[in-house]
């Protein structure tokens, strides 16, 4: 099949450039992470190694690293159990009752292709007081239900939820897009076998829908996964973390041990943190789907 | 029932896949409207804000439109932030990414596809594994690794990590989709004895176009609107990218609020224009590379 056969030199050329600067600027970075983490260092000064220090103190003398995990898992939690059914719920509604999909679904992803940036601004502006014209306190004022009010980003047992929504707002439309699309490429004669069978409408969903989805399914819980995992420029604009520590996930108390504080080596110790429990999640979903997918066949 | 609901509960069912009980498509087409109004009605919320005054923004009638359209306030939000150049800045930065993304990656999944050489499949696995890893892990080093070159707060510092960033995705869809090209292909060029560089540039990378847009796409969504990298290695105004332009402006500016909004808008902007013109593509393009990552 592979019928060039080049120069070493040949190969180098085309490989190299693309390469070196993606071991460079990706994969250097994260072993240097991974050994800075058992430094003490802030950064300007001379280092000093402190083998596992760091990691002791993340995993037993930390009072914000543990909520800020469990912060992190409640993202994922919400994604995965409300978003996920909800999207398969929609995507499989749309193929059954829309002919002409493509305005739906591309309304309903439109939120997706905006920046964090705009995204988190916008939601603080709908999050303001009424007072400061925010359009949920508004509504809430409006319908008389001034008690229900709040001030929904710096009260620190709701900011999290607060957060949460939004992240649910935006990628809806992704999850709903990538199962429409899994759906779409059911074969159609599948569903006319079974229609003579006598399996048509919901009956038809659950025994063909839902066991042929489960490989495009994978990808949103995966995506949505380690998307909750790494999420946190959303934090970043809205709360920064606050209000004390209220919406800290792992990402953001990395990034701020690492760029507020200047505890460098604190910081790499959380990101190597990180990087394993994406990997490992990743290893994880996949093993689960695999034995899922297993009973199905 | 007034006409119109009678209208709404008709026209369902004769677009239906099959014939049902009319009762459950309205249901269907209730929930189809409630989720369009919560998916876009926030961004046409911030469109009405944008051209409201103070007063109006306060008095809390939300839903109202503006008795006066203020384009004023787009105005002052021009002449206070610097959007043109954080514009520029950001169509500078993505479209210098997004050239050597597909350069870089096509020339490396063409090596790897394509060449009789033992580490290919090695090089592949490698560039797989950038699609597991979180990359902020990598803003720490970056930046230690930008102060000793002496790059950080320049447009380098942004355009290297997108790139290197982009690679994996690149690489993996590109070079799936050339290990289909059939190899009789390849043996023409050969016949004509032209060299590997040219059979490269002049027969595969014509073929390869469709994947290349589906790069382009997948570069374009995440290097336009990424912020966190850009708010970390640039601190000086005049090389603010778009998101951190908006970002930073609607944070300190806070005299008046329809400005705010109409600087988000003007931020939303060019990329809502663009999906409004290639949605499509944009959709099929974001899927693919969901399900090829």
């Amino acid at each position: 099949m592979k019928v060039l056969k080049v120069s070493g030199w040949t190969i180098a050329a085309f490989v190299l450039p693309c390469l070196l600067l993606y071991v460079c600027l990706v994969f250097l970075p994260i072993i240097v992470s991974v050994y800075n983490g058992m430094l003490q260092w802030n950064g300007i000064g001379t280092s000093k190694f402190i083998g596992l220090a760091n990691f002791t103190k993340m995993f037993t003398d930390d009072p914000v690293f543990w909520p800020a995990v469990g912060r992190t898992f409640l993202l994922a939690g919400f994604s995965m159990l409300v978003q996920l059914p909800l999207a398969l719920f929609v995507a499989i509604l749309i193929s059954r009752y829309v002919r002409r999909t493509s305005f739906l679904v591309s309304s309903y992803f439109l939120p997706v292709i905006l920046s964090v940036a705009v995204i988190g601004q916008l939601w603080k502006t709908i999050y303001n007081p009424a007072s400061m014209g925010g359009m949920i306190n508004q509504i809430l004022v409006k319908l008389g239900l001034d008690s229900w009010t709040h001030s929904w980003l710096t009260e620190p047992k709701i900011a999290i939820y607060a957060i949460i929504i939004v992240g649910l707002w935006q990628y809806l439309g992704y999850h709903i897009l990538i199962q429409f699309t899994g759906i779409q490429n059911i074969p159609a004669d599948i569903y006319e076998a079974a229609k003579i069978d006598g399996a048509e409408g919901f009956k038809a969903d659950r025994y063909i829908t839902l066991p042929l989805i489960v490989p495009i399914f994978k990808i949103s819980v995966v995506l949505s996964f380690i998307g909750s995992l790494q999420s946190f420029d959303l934090i970043m604009v809205m709360t920064g973390g606050g209000p004390a520590h209220a919406t800290d996930v792992i990402a953001s108390v990395m990034y701020n041990m690492s760029f507020l504080s200047m505890k460098y080596g604190y910081g790499s110790a959380i990101a190597s943190f990180l990087v394993v429990v994406c990997l490992l999640a990743t290893v994880i979903i996949n093993f689960l789907f695999n034995r899922l997918d297993k009973r199905f066949s | 029932m007034s006409p119109s609901t009678t209208a709404k509960v008709i026209k369902p069912a004769a677009h239906a896949r099959r014939r049902g009980f009319s009762i459950t498509k309205t249901i269907v087409f209730v929930i189809f409207g409630i989720l369009l109004v919560t998916q876009l009605y926030p961004l046409l919320w911030l469109l009405i804000y944008s051209f409201k005054t103070n007063e109006e923004i306060l008095s809390g009638s939300f839903f109202s439109l503006p008795a006066v359209w203020q384009w004023s306030n787009y105005t002052s939000a021009i002449e206070s932030g610097n959007y043109w150049r954080y514009l520029s800045n950001s169509v500078l930065v993505t479209s210098v990414t997004m050239i050597s993304v597909i350069l870089l990656a096509s020339l490396a999944a063409y090596a790897i596809s394509r060449f009789r050489w033992k580490y290919g499949q090695l090089v592949l696995l490698a560039f797989l594994l950038g699609m597991m890893v979180p990359l902020q892990a990598t803003l720490l080093p970056l930046m230690l690794i930008f102060k000793n070159l002496d790059i950080l707060n320049t447009r380098l510092s942004l355009i290297l990590p997108y790139i290197a960033f982009q690679t994996p995705i690149a690489v993996f869809i590109l070079s799936g989709f050339m290990k289909t090209i059939p190899q009789e292909i390849e043996e023409s060029g050969i016949m004509d004895g032209a060299s590997v560089y040219r059979i490269f540039t002049s027969i595969v990378l014509p073929i390869t176009v469709p994947p290349i847009v589906t790069v382009c796409i997948l570069a374009f969504i995440n290097i336009w609107n990424e912020y966190i990298l850009a708010a970390t290695f640039i601190s000086s105004e005049k090389l603010k990218t778009l998101p951190f332009g908006v970002n930073s402006f609607v944070s300190q500016y806070s005299v008046n609020y329809g400005a705010i909004g109409a600087f988000l808008v003007l931020g939303a902007l060019p990329v809502i224009l663009i999906y409004f013109l290639l949605s499509e593509k944009i959709t099929k393009g974001m899927v693919a590379g969901a399900v090829k990552g």
